[in-house]
C-alpha cells in the first residue's frame, strides 16, 4: 500500500465534504450577510436521523431523503424564525444568534441521540477500488463523486440561471432587489434550503465511513468556513478551497502525523485571512 | 457607566459574596466562589476585547490556558514557581500582543476565524505533544493543594476585586469614550484622529492578561488542564456566559459566571439536561435581551442615576485650542493641494487626474452627479483611501502617506449621516475629538474646550441631551461642530445640507462662514445648488471621475457642460 496515494484519496473524501459545506456556508453568507455558526448542525443532524432511521430497519433509499428533509427543515428554521424578524439588527448580533443556535441544537441532539457516535451501512457496497497503491471504497468514490457534481451544479445553478442571478442580485444589494421585484425573503429562504440540503448530503455521504455525534456541528462549520474564507467566500473558488483543505490536510497527516493537521492547517488560514484582508480598512466598512 | 453605579454594584456583589460564603445560598461553597472568581476574573478580559471594543475574539479560553501550561512544564522542568508564574504570565502577555499585531488588521469575520483558528491552534498542539502537556489526560497542578479552600477563596476574591479596580481606574473618561467611538465606527473613529488598531491591539493584550491571569490561578487551583480547556468548544462557552451577564458591562462578566456556575452546581442532579438548558438560555438571551442580565437589573436605575452623570460640573477654564492656529493663517494662501490624483479600483477609474488647489479662508465646493467620484476624493484627502497615483499636499507638506488618524488634527471631516456615537452624550461626543487633539490636558479643561466649541456654533443647548434625543438635522450641525474643533486648516463637509429645516440651513450657514472667518479652508459636497451658490467661492465639477469645469460657483454654474452632465433631466 502506498501511503501518499492514500492521503490523497483520503483528502479528496473529505475535501469533498469540505467543498459542499462551503458551497453552503457561502449561499447563505451572500444573501444574508451572516456567517451561519449553525451551518455545520445541519450535517449533525442529517448523520444522526439518518443513523438512527438506519438502525430502526429502514432503507437506504427511505432514510437518506428523510435525513436531508430534516437538515432542509432546520436551516429553514433558523432562516425563518431567527435570521428573518432580525433584519434589521448588527451583523455581529446576528452572527452570534447562529451561535447560540448551535449551542442549543447540540443540546437538543445530545437529548435526542445519545452521547455515543452513531453510523450506518453503506449505501454503495462491493469491493473496493485499488488505484496506484491506494484503496478507495465505493462509497467514497460516490462522496467524491456526487459531492463534487452536486457543488458543482450548484455553482453552475448560481452563475447561469435566472432564479440563481436573482439569489446573486439579493447578496449584491438586498435593497435594489427588492425594488427590482425579487423576493427577497423567498431568496433567503432559498438559499438556506439548499445550504441544509448540502449539509444533508454530505452526512449521508460521509457519515457511513466515519461516525457522527451530537457534537460534530461546530467543528463541520469550522472546516466549511475555513473553505470558504480560503476560496474568498466565491461559491467557484470555495470548491477549489474546499478540495485543497481536504488534501492539504491529508498530507500533513500523512508527512507530520495527525495531530499536526490542526495547527498547520490553521497557520494557514490565519496568513490567508491576513493576505485577503490587506485592502479591507476598518472592518469591512464599505461606504464612506 | 457612573462611578456611583459601579461602587454600589460592587458593594452588592460583596455582600452577595459574603452571603454566599457563609453558605446561605443553596449549592454554593467557598470552593465554588473560588472557581466563580477566577472565571470572572478571566471572563472580564473577554468583556473589554468583545463587550466594550466588540472584537469577535472567539478563542480567548486558549489565552486561559496557555499561561497555565507554561508554568506547568517550567515546574516540571524544575523552576521554582515564583519565577514561573510571572514568566508564564509575561510570555503569555507578549505573545498575546505579537497575535494582536496581526489579528486586529482583519475585519470582523476574519477576526473571528483568526481566533477561533488560534484557539484551535493551541488546543492541537496541547494534543501533539502529550510528554510536556498531559496530552488528553491532562496537566496536573500540585502547588495548589499547599492552600486551604479559605486562603484560596481570598485569592480568588482579592485578586477579582483587584481586576475590577483596575477595569474602573483605566476604562474611564476618554478611554471609555474612545472604546465606544471604536466599538460604534471604526471608520468615524479614525477621522477623529484614534490609531484604531493601535487601541484594538491594546485592548486585546489587556484583555488577553486579564484572561492569563484568571486562567493561571484557576488551572492551579482546579488541580488539571486539559486541551479541551483551550479549545474552541470552551472560547464560545464564556461567549455565551458573558451574554447572559451582559456584555459591556462592568459586572457582566461576574453576573454571568455566578450565574452559570451556580446553575451547574443546582442543575447537578439534572446533568443530562445541561447543555440544552445552556444553549436554550443563550439564544434566548441573545435574541430577546442582548445586554444581558446586567442590563435587564441595571435599567432602572441608569434612568434614575445615567442622567445626572453626565452633568458633572465642569470648571470653566478659558483655554481653547482654537487659538493656536488661526492668528497665524492668512486668508488666501494656498492650504490644500491635490497634484494629478488618480484613483483605481480594479479596472474602475472612480478618479482621473485631478488636480485642486483650495486657499485658507474659502469655501470650495465639489459638484457632481452620484458617483462622480466626490466621496472618493474626501476619502483620499482625509487618507482613508490612498490615491493610485498622484501627492496630496497640505501647507506645503506632502501628506500622501500618512495613516488617517495622523493627519486627523489637521483635517475635520463630517458625514453625509453623522456619525456621532449614540451612547454618549452630544458634548462626550465633542470631548472624543478634544481628546484626541489634546491629550495632555486634565478631563475638566477637555470638557470645558468641547463646550466652548458648541457655544461657539450655538449648540451650547444640546450638549448634555444624549444623542439619541437629538434630531437629525441637529446632529448633522453637531458633527460639523466636532469636525472643526481645534479650527483645523481643512473641513471637509459631506452633504452637510442633506436633510436640514430652513431654520437649521440658515444655522449651518452661520457656521460655515464662522469656519472661513477663522480661516479655515472648506470643502463642501453638496446637492443643494441653491445653498452652494450661496456659500461657496470656487469649486470644481466631477462627471465619471473626470474634471469638466472649475472656476468660481457663478462660472461653472453657467458652464454648458455642466448643464448638460448635471441637470440633464431639467434641461
Amino acid at each position: 500500500m502506498n501511503p501518499l496515494t492514500q492521503s490523497l484519496i483520503s483528502g479528496l473524501m473529505s475535501g469533498a465534504v469540505y467543498a459542499l459545506l462551503a458551497v453552503g456556508l457561502v449561499l447563505a453568507f451572500h444573501t444574508t450577510r451572516v456567517v451561519n455558526l449553525a451551518h455545520g448542525e445541519s450535517f449533525a443532524i442529517g448523520g444522526l436521523v439518518a443513523a438512527t432511521l438506519a438502525d430502526a430497519g429502514l432503507p437506504a433509499y427511505v432514510f437518506a431523503p428523510v435525513a436531508i428533509a430534516a437538515s432542509v427543515l432546520f436551516l429553514l428554521a433558523v432562516e425563518r424564525f431567527l435570521l428573518r424578524p432580525r433584519r434589521s439588527w448588527p451583523i455581529g448580533n446576528l452572527i452570534l444568534v447562529t451561535l447560540a443556535a448551535a449551542f442549543l441544537t447540540r443540546g437538543v441532539l445530545q437529548l435526542a441521540m445519545g452521547v455515543d457516535p452513531l453510523s450506518f451501512p453503506r449505501m454503495f457496497t462491493g469491493a473496493p477500488f485499488r488505484i496506484a497503491g491506494g484503496v478507495l471504497p465505493p462509497q467514497g468514490l460516490a462522496l467524491i463523486v456526487i459531492g463534487v457534481t452536486t457543488a458543482v451544479a450548484v455553482t453552475l445553478f448560481l452563475l447561469f440561471t435566472p432564479l440563481g442571478r436573482k439569489l446573486r442580485a439579493v447578496a449584491e444589494n438586498p435593497d435594489a432587489a427588492e425594488l427590482l421585484g425579487v423576493n427577497v425573503d423567498r431568496a433567503r429562504s432559498l438559499a438556506f434550503g439548499i445550504a441544509g440540503a448540502l449539509g444533508g448530503l454530505s452526512a449521508v455521504l460521509l457519515v457511513p465511513l466515519v461516525s457522527v455525534d451530537y457534537q460534530a456541528g461546530l467543528g463541520m462549520t469550522l472546516r466549511g468556513f475555513i473553505a470558504a474564507a480560503l476560496g474568498g467566500m466565491a461559491p467557484a473558488t470555495v470548491i477549489l478551497a474546499g478540495l485543497g483543505l481536504g488534501l492539504s490536510e491529508a498530507l500533513v497527516t500523512n508527512y507530520a502525523g495527525a495531530l499536526a493537521q490542526d495547527p498547520i492547517v490553521f497557520i494557514a488560514l490565519i496568513a490567508v485571512a491576513v493576505w485577503q484582508s490587506r485592502k479591507i480598512a476598518f472592518g469591512g466598512t464599505g461606504r464612506a | 457607566m457612573s462611578r456611583a453605579l459601579s461602587i454600589g454594584v460592587a458593594a452588592v456583589t460583596a455582600v452577595l459574596l459574603g452571603v454566599a460564603w457563609l453558605g446561605w445560598i443553596p449549592g454554593v461553597t467557598s470552593s465554588t466562589i473560588t472557581a466563580t472568581a477566577l472565571r470572572a476574573l478571566a471572563l472580564m478580559g473577554l468583556n473589554l476585547i468583545f463587550g466594550v471594543v466588540g472584537m469577535l475574539a472567539f478563542g480567548q479560553a486558549a489565552f486561559m490556558a496557555l499561561p497555565a501550561y507554561f508554568a506547568g512544564i517550567m515546574d516540571r522542568m524544575g523552576v521554582p514557581l515564583l519565577i514561573a508564574l510571572p514568566l508564564a504570565l509575561t510570555m503569555v502577555v507578549l505573545l498575546a500582543r505579537a497575535v494582536a499585531e496581526v489579528l486586529v488588521r482583519l475585519p470582523g469575520v476574519y477576526l473571528a476565524v483568526g481566533t477561533l483558528g488560534f484557539g484551535m491552534v493551541v488546543e492541537g498542539l496541547a494534543r501533539a505533544f502529550p510528554s510536556w502537556t498531559g496530552g488528553a489526560s491532562g496537566l496536573v497542578f500540585e502547588h495548589g493543594r499547599n492552600f486551604g479552600t479559605n486562603v484560596w477563596c481570598a485569592i480568588a476574591v482579592v485578586s477579582l476585586a483587584f481586576g475590577v479596580g483596575c477595569y474602573v481606574w483605566y476604562v474611564r473618561g476618554a478611554v471609555w469614550r474612545r472604546l465606544r467611538a471604536i466599538r460604534h465606527d471604526e471608520l468615524a473613529a479614525s477621522v477623529l484622529g484614534i490609531d484604531v488598531h493601535r487601541e484594538k491591539a491594546k485592548i486585546f493584550t489587556i484583555g488577553s492578561a486579564y484572561s492569563a491571569v484568571g486562567g493561571l490561578l484557576l488551572f492551579h487551583y482546579v488541580g488539571v488542564l486539559i486541551p479541551e480547556d483551550a479549545g474552541v468548544v470552551r472560547s464560545l462557552e464564556q461567549i455565551g456566559t458573558l451574554l447572559l451577564g451582559g456584555a459591556g458591562f462592568l459586572v457582566g462578566p461576574i453576573v454571568g459566571a455566578f450565574l452559570v456556575d451556580w446553575f451547574f452546581v443546582i442543575s447537578g442532579y439534572a446533568a443530562r439536561y445541561e447543555l440544552v438548558i445552556y444553549g436554550a438560555t443563550f439564544l434566548l438571551v441573545v435574541m430577546y435581551a442582548p445586554q444581558g442580565v446586567s442590563g435587564l437589573l441595571l435599567r432602572p436605575w441608569k434612568r434614575l442615576a445615567g442622567d445626572k452623570a453626565e452633568k458633572a460640573p465642569v470648571v470653566e477654564i478659558r483655554h481653547s485650542v482654537a487659538a493656536v492656529s488661526s492668528d497665524s493663517r492668512v486668508s488666501g494662501r494656498p492650504c490644500l493641494l491635490l497634484h494629478n490624483v488618480t484613483q483605481s479600483f480594479g479596472g474602475v477609474h472612480a478618479l482621473v487626474d485631478i488636480s485642486l488647489d483650495v486657499k485658507a479662508g474659502e469655501v470650495f465646493t465639489l459638484v457632481g452627479p452620484n458617483g462622480a467620484g466626490k466621496t472618493t476624493l474626501f476619502n483620499i484627502v482625509s487618507g482613508v483611501l490612498r490615491p493610485t497615483s498622484g501627492r496630496t499636499l497640505l501647507d506645503g507638506v506632502d501628506i500622501t502617506d500618512l495613516p488617517v488618524h495622523r493627519r486627523a488634527a489637521l483635517i475635520g471631516r463630517s458625514f453625509q449621516t453623522p456619525r456621532l456615537v449614540p451612547e454618549l452624550s452630544v458634548l462626550a461626543n465633542v470631548v472624543l475629538r478634544v481628546d484626541q487633539l489634546s491629550p495632555k490636558l486634565s478631563e475638566q479643561a477637555r470638557q470645558a474646550i468641547a463646550l466652548e466649541q458648541l457655544r461657539m456654533f450655538e449648540l451650547e443647548n444640546l450638549s448634555y441631551l444624549s444623542v439619541a434625543e437629538v434630531g437629525l438635522g441637529q446632529r448633522k450641525l453637531i458633527d460639523i461642530a466636532r469636525a472643526a474643533v481645534g479650527n483645523p486648516p481643512i473641513v471637509l463637509l459631506d452633504e452637510p445640507a442633506v436633510g436640514l429645516t430652513s431654520a437649521e440651513l440658515m444655522h449651518l450657514s452661520e457656521m460655515i462662514r464662522k469656519l472661513k472667518r477663522q480661516g479655515c479652508a472648506v470643502v463642501i459636497v453638496e446637492h443643494n445648488i441653491e445653498f452652494v451658490s450661496n456659500i461657496a467661492d470656487r469649486g470644481i465639477v466631477l462627471d465619471s471621475g473626470r474634471e469638466i469645469a472649475r472656476g468660481t460657483v457663478r462660472d461653472i454654474m453657467a458652464e454648458e457642460s455642466v448643464k448638460a452632465a448635471y441637470f440633464g433631466a431639467l434641461s
